[in-house]
């Protein structure tokens, strides 16, 4: 008894270090979440599925890789529906519209499934981009399998990688879903700016409140 | 960080993740929360009081409860929805063994009249919460171990320490075995 107290304050300091408190749940074997909640990606780890092509709204078959930036890449796990992803919008637009002409990749990533939200249809998802001048990819996960690959539950939730591939930021747009006037830290700007310009990332993951992405089957 | 987790719990259900949604947007006036919001008399609209984390945080800890469930929702969130009566039928079914349930709407200021509403709908007639300031400071305030996805389910027990968290839809039998385990670690607790 004495050994796994022992052990599982080892593991708890571990997780603690690492911020990921799944595994805290996962070592003790009494999950605080459910067991099958997706892992997202660690800080460090690189594009998954970076070949996966997925139809863009222009009707062409897109994968990470064709997008990938000199100086980075951000994947940005969206959808037409979420009242954040929606109250988020047109801030993600203005960043990954500014950011792709200072060397970053960019790509929406539509996750949902359709049969269970109609307004994450494909063709919903071309006048989205159309309205909202997107001026990057706006794809169709078909399998839901992209987002299940960087363990993505939410939406909006991005991931920001650096020149080498490597993940540098995940989480959240900033601290204010509801009113762009009254932000205070926006992490995701400050995330791009450090990695176009070489620099690491202050804050490198967030969080927020989000809807659930509706996986396929 | 302090997750006292004694015994396994069986999981056994998946999570899909399924939001219908609903649009909406604007800023959360700040509000003065209140924990004790005066209770509801039968046939009047539901108090719906304002609430950053500490005000929720300081409902869990009230004294007087054996465990304490929280449930984060909105009206535009399907799962939530669809899990609701479930929340409602454990609390009826073990709030007399101590379990206090808090709700708590995630649904933004506007949409305040629709929360109000499907309370009453789903006969509500106990105070709850609307959330309000920033997302992260309201995930985080409240449990690390929240992602932040609609619905979220905490359980916590009555000295209000966080003994589970679930995301997404959940089951009655989902929602009485966390609290029936709290439930049962407390009466038998004998040492430290």
């Amino acid at each position: 008894m004495r050994k796994s107290f022992a052990l599982v304050s080892l593991l708890a300091v571990a997780a603690l270090a690492f911020a990921a408190p799944v595994f805290v749940a996962a070592a003790l074997s009494a999950p605080l979440h459910a067991d099958d909640a997706p892992k997202a990606l660690a800080i460090g780890t690189a594009i998954p599925m970076a070949d996966q092509k997925m139809k863009n709204v222009d009707g062409k078959e897109v994968a990470v890789a064709d997008v990938k930036g000199a100086k980075g890449t951000l994947v940005i796990f969206t959808c037409n529906a979420c009242p954040y992803a929606k109250a988020w919008e047109d801030r993600i637009v203005a960043l990954g519209n500014e950011y792709k002409g200072k060397g970053i990749g960019v790509i929406a990533v539509n996750s949902n499934d359709p049969g269970k939200v109609a307004e994450d249809g494909y063709d919903q998802m071309k006048t989205r981009a159309k309205e909202k001048s997107f001026g990057f990819p706006y794809v169709v996960d078909s399998t839901s399998n992209v987002a299940r690959a960087y363990g993505a539950t939410r939406t909006p939730e991005v991931f920001l990688f650096d020149a080498q591939g490597k993940l540098v930021y995940h989480g959240t747009i900033d601290d204010n879903s509801q009113d762009p006037e009254k932000v205070s830290s926006r992490y995701l700007s400050d995330a791009l700016t450090a990695v176009s310009s070489g620099k690491e990332v202050p804050v490198k993951e967030t969080k927020a409140m989000g809807c659930g992405i509706k996986f396929r089957a | 960080m302090c997750l006292r987790i004694r015994s396994f719990v069986p999981l056994g259900l998946c999570l899909p993740l399924l939001l219908a949604a609903a649009p909406a947007a604007t800023a959360p006036a700040a509000a003065k929360p209140s924990a004790q919001a005066a209770a509801a008399k039968p046939g009047a609209k539901p108090v719906l009081t304002p609430a950053d984390a500490a005000a929720v945080k300081q409902a869990i800890t009230a004294p007087g409860a054996k465990a304490v469930l929280v449930n984060i929702w909105a009206t535009w969130c399907g799962p939530c929805r669809d899990e609701f009566p479930d929340v409602l039928k454990v609390r009826k079914d073990l709030e007399a063994e101590g379990l206090r349930v808090i709700l708590v709407s995630a649904d933004f200021v506007e949409g305040k009249a629709d929360a109000v509403e499907f309370l009453e709908a789903m006969g509500v007639d106990f105070p709850s919460f609307i959330k309000v300031g920033k997302d992260d400071e309201f995930v985080n305030g409240l449990a690390k171990e929240w992602s932040g996805l609609l619905p979220a389910t905490l359980v916590y027990d009555g000295k209000g320490s966080l003994r589970e968290v679930r995301e997404g839809k959940q089951s009655y039998a989902t929602f009485r075995g966390m609290v029936e385990k709290v439930l049962k670690d407390g009466s038998a607790r004998s040492g430290p």
